[in-house]
């Protein structure tokens, strides 16, 4: 190519570099038709409809308290959620809104003994079942392994995908462990602790791949021309869109899982609950990522030698925290194992 | 060339950021930061509610009141729907309906 032609294709890619990010703010999420269920104060649980049920039992996603739950129905073609209804499956969703200071008074035990608890009655209650499948991510599985673990006898089948259980090798604990961090001067400033605050701490394990080099690729693919925009978009808004977290689950977590690494060892108490893992009985299906660094392999596998459940299996894949579930690998990999896997647990 | 100095930097970033050394930097300065942040949120809430505007603190207390009520609601739904179970029980066909005395 010729100078000129060098130049102007420099410049026509920046336009349509700088129009990509700068538009990502509008790429629409979760777009699957779904109605509202139950809410309370700002947890509401949702219900997508499968236009044909095959399968009795329901399926109940539950996501992080950080990020949004979007991320189950990316978008039309790139959707989970999208996936299990045209599988047969009856899906709901517990979204846990987005906290503001007054829900400060949040904390583990209420998202496990009131808000999922009761987003599982409302779940058979609409479904017309007395069982369900729960599938946790993230925080999501380690809120939906203590449910299990405490008020789960209406739970089926539980799935854990790339859940935090024993955090003594975490990245994090190293920062957070430590007693010259107290999470109560996070929380003293902001009762619900600003979803860009976790995000910073999330991006800072991999500082250059999450602030330079994700724009770098991107620029290479634009230039290279190559349609990155919708999976880009679909991402960047994700990954940029954080809620607060309530103060004192924020405490909680920090404290319970990360000073105390209290869930492996059984010595979470939530209100009259002891929280103990091998009260969890249910067919599991643990889902661990090969390059995941932010719940790590070995900080979730402890969880397999702990429950009593009869019916235990574990898929290791490739990927990360977030990129396993995400895109063509899964959507021809890990999503058709984890429908089969919950078919064959889902007749009456 | 570019590349291999990218993934370089990136590992080096990644080592520095495991260091004990960071972590302790990273807990100072968070408790720094949330120190001051703490007293300019203070400062202002005090000049807010000096002119006799509603301030932080107010509207969080009015949104605990929303969330306390919304509770209380929820609790009520809960007892209604265990009342509603019970008489679908007791009023099952073939079931001898309870009668007054």
């Amino acid at each position: 190519m010729n100078p000129v032609g060098q130049l102007s294709r420099v410049g026509t890619a920046a336009i349509e570099f700088a129009n990509i990010i700068l538009t990502t703010p509008d790429a629409a999420l979760g777009v699957s038709p779904r109605e509202v269920v139950w809410t309370h104060r700002n947890t509401t649980l949702y219900r997508y409809h499968s236009a044909e049920r095959r399968h009795a039992v329901p399926v109940l996603l539950v996501f992080a308290l950080i990020n949004r739950p979007s991320i189950f129905d990316l978008q039309p073609g790139n959707s989970f959620v999208e996936y299990l209804i045209d599988e047969g499956f009856d899906v709901f969703l517990v979204d846990w809104g987005e906290p503001d200071d007054a829900d400060a008074d949040m904390g583990l035990a209420e998202f496990v003994l009131d808000e999922l608890h009761w987003a599982v009655r409302e779940t058979l209650r609409s479904s017309g079942t007395d069982e369900l499948s729960l599938l946790g991510w993230c925080i999501g599985g380690s809120l939906a392994a203590m449910y299990a673990a405490t008020l789960g006898e209406a739970v089926r089948n539980l799935i854990l995908l790339t859940t935090p259980i024993d955090t003594a090798t975490s990245r994090y604990t190293a920062w957070v462990a430590r007693d010259s961090f107290d999470p109560s001067s996070i929380t003293a400033a902001y009762p619900s602790v600003p979803g860009g605050v976790i995000d910073f701490a999330n991006k800072l394990l991999k500082p250059v791949t999450n602030y330079w080099s994700t724009y770098r690729r991107l620029w290479d693919d634009v230039y290279a021309g190559k349609d990155r925009r919708v999976a880009y978009q679909a991402m960047a808004k994700w990954v940029a869109d954080n809620p607060s977290y309530p103060g004192r689950a924020f405490r909680d977590w920090i404290t319970l899982m990360h000073k105390e690494n209290a869930l492996v060892r059984g010595r979470i108490r939530l209100r009259d609950h002891r929280v103990d893992l091998a009260r969890i009985d249910q067919n599991l299906l643990v889902v661990t990522a090969g390059a995941d660094h932010i719940a790590p392999r070995e900080g979730t596998t402890p969880l397999l030698d702990l429950v009593s459940s009869a019916d235990v299996t574990h898929f290791e894949r490739p990927g990360g925290h977030i990129g396993l579930m995400i895109g063509s690998a899964a959507r021809e990999g890990l999503w058709p194992n984890i429908a089969e896997w919950l078919a064959r647990r889902s007749s009456h | 060339m570019f590349r291999e100095g990218e993934a370089a930097f990136a590992k080096l970033t990644e080592q520095l950021v495991r260091r004990e050394a960071f972590g302790e930097v990273l807990a100072r300065t968070t408790e720094n930061v949330m120190a001051l942040t703490k007293i300019a949120f203070d400062v202002g809430d005090t000049v807010v509610r000096s002119l006799r505007l509603a301030g932080r603190a107010d509207i969080n207390r009015l949104g605990r009141q929303l969330a306390r009520t919304e509770d209380k609601l929820e609790a009520l739904l809960q007892e209604v729907e265990a009342l509603r179970a019970e008489n679908r029980v007791a009023h099952q066909p073939g079931e001898p309906h309870a009668t007054e005395p």
